[in-house]
């Protein structure tokens, strides 16, 4: 039979002391704010996702998708300047893909971060997620997307294959010497600035020295300077980004008693 | 203690922006006053943990921000809020919002929802998916405030929060403070006395770097009586503390 008696039947999902009691009261502004996240929320791309798999940190892989110099507009910018250097390369016969991968990587990891470019950068530096970490992954990325972006030009503009690595090293150096200048500085505008008139001061005194463009890339002895470069630069970078200590210090500062 | 201060002083080359500065704080809102280049944000920025003092002693959240793990645990549990909010102007709302959110190292699961709360908490519901270049300078603030208020923080620094809020959004923001008040420390810079009077238990007077007043709100008033300028009593008091100050 059909329980006709008002009282809640079994399986209603009420307790037995809430039966026969008024309906509960429904906190619309709880309810709304569930169908809001879900209505707000943008779940990430593919990118994101593998980038978070691989990061193993959703702050960090947002933070490197974020990065001013991986951002659309400048990889097409790299893709062009790379794609008119390949077809130079070619017709000219001068390997200025060798030449201007270097640079386009010191600007590109220069702007990956840092004041005068991140408009949040105050704001990131008060995050859980290392703001040295957040540096150190699209300095990386950018890096390696500028290599390959580079060797795509070499390959396609038929460079010898000596040449189509030998610019590596040099770009290592000059990346990392606009980072350290940028860190140190705290400019990504000072940073470009720095890697790229290093970069053309060293080009030119090549070309005065052997009359050729390239001798920079093609020498292998100078090499040792390069990684030289390299290192002092990566420790400038380190020394610039590294863990205020003087948080918990109890010290006079100097002029005062 | 969330907040224990003690002799912390902060130099920018020649310039002494915070000359030793002793303060404590509980759960409660916290008012810090003063004139243009008296300290306020740069206390307020060495409590953020974005620049690290010249020499004293801070600690937060009964932490060291000078060990990496807890300084990481002292930013999950912190709100900050800069003076000058940069922003990206082609995210949305939610989007710069969350973006903070997965910064602060919270769950991603958790993220959405909170967000949506910090949105909706400072009334900027109807403008969730805008791009942050379409909005206006006091809605940019109220985003910078969800952004602040998203993790529910522990500690909740907010440098000039008001400055571009209509009088109505201030009122409704001063009643966010007070709700926060009671369970976090929420510390609030601003040279608005009005913000004060309204939302704070306990202020703080700097000048030239130096806290020269600490009390309660009443306690300012009570210091304009006989000799201060201003409008209201506590822009009276005000005024009276800062030229004993500088007497």
């Amino acid at each position: 039979m059909d329980d006709v008696s008002g009282k809640v039947p079994r399986g209603s999902g009420l307790r037995p002391e809430q039966e026969g009691a008024p309906p509960p009261v429904v906190d619309l502004d709880r309810v709304w704010i569930g169908v809001a996240a879900e209505v707000w929320h943008r779940g990430p791309g593919w990118l994101e996702r593998l980038a978070e798999k691989l990061l193993r940190s959703p702050g960090l892989a947002r933070a490197l998708l974020t990065t001013p110099s991986l951002l659309l507009p400048w990889l097409i910018a790299s893709v062009v300047v790379l794609g008119a250097g390949a077809a130079a390369t070619s017709t000219a016969g001068e390997p200025l893909v060798a030449l201007l991968a270097p640079a386009l990587a010191a600007a590109g990891i220069a702007y990956a971060y840092g004041p005068g470019i991140d408009p949040a950068w105050e704001l990131s530096r008060s995050m859980a997620v290392s703001d040295r970490m957040v540096l150190l992954v699209r300095a990386l990325s950018v890096f390696a997307l500028d290599a390959a972006l580079g060797l795509a030009a070499s390959a396609a503009s038929g460079t010898a294959a000596g040449i189509t690595f030998d610019w590596l090293i040099p770009m290592t150096a000059v990346s990392l010497l606009a980072l350290a200048a940028a860190t140190l500085a705290r400019s990504a505008n000072v940073g470009v600035a720095a890697g790229l008139a290093a970069w053309c001061i060293a080009v030119l005194a090549g070309k005065g020295a052997d009359g050729q463009f390239a001798v920079v890339v093609t020498d292998h002895s100078l090499f040792p300077f390069y990684l030289v470069c390299a290192v002092v630069s990566g420790a400038v970078v380190l020394y610039a980004t590294r863990t205020p200590k003087a948080f918990s210090l109890t010290r006079t500062p100097r002029g005062t008693s | 203690m969330n907040i224990d201060v003690a002799d912390l002083t902060r130099r920018f080359g020649r310039n002494q922006a915070v000359a030793g500065v002793d303060l404590e704080a509980g759960a409660g809102v916290f008012g810090l006053l003063g004139p243009n280049g008296a300290g306020k944000t740069s206390l307020l920025r060495m409590m953020a943990t974005v620049i690290p003092p010249t020499s004293g002693r801070l600690r937060l959240l009964g932490r060291d921000p000078g060990a990496s793990d807890e300084r990481r645990e002292i930013r999950r549990r912190l709100g900050y809020l800069p003076q000058n909010l940069g922003y990206y102007p082609g995210f949305t709302v939610v989007e710069f919002i969350e973006y903070f959110a997965l910064l602060k190292d919270m769950p991603p699961a958790r993220v959405s929802r909170a967000v949506a709360t910090a949105v909706e908490r400072v009334d900027l519901g109807d403008k969730a998916r805008a791009k942050l270049r379409t909005l206006s300078g006091g809605m940019l603030r109220r985003v910078g405030i969800a952004q602040a208020i998203v993790n529910e923080p522990e500690l909740l620094l907010l440098d000039e929060p008001t400055a571009g809020l209509d009088p109505e959004q201030r009122v409704t923001f001063r009643e966010l403070l007070r709700d926060f008040g009671e369970r976090a420390t929420v510390v609030v810079s601003t040279h608005l006395v009005e913000d004060v009077g309204a939302a704070c238990s306990e202020v703080a007077l700097m000048d030239r770097g130096k806290i020269v007043f600490l009390g309660t709100p009443e306690e300012l008033r009570v210091q304009g009586e006989s000799n201060g300028v201003g409008d209201s009593p506590l822009e009276r008091g005000y005024s009276a503390v800062l030229a004993g100050a500088r007497s």
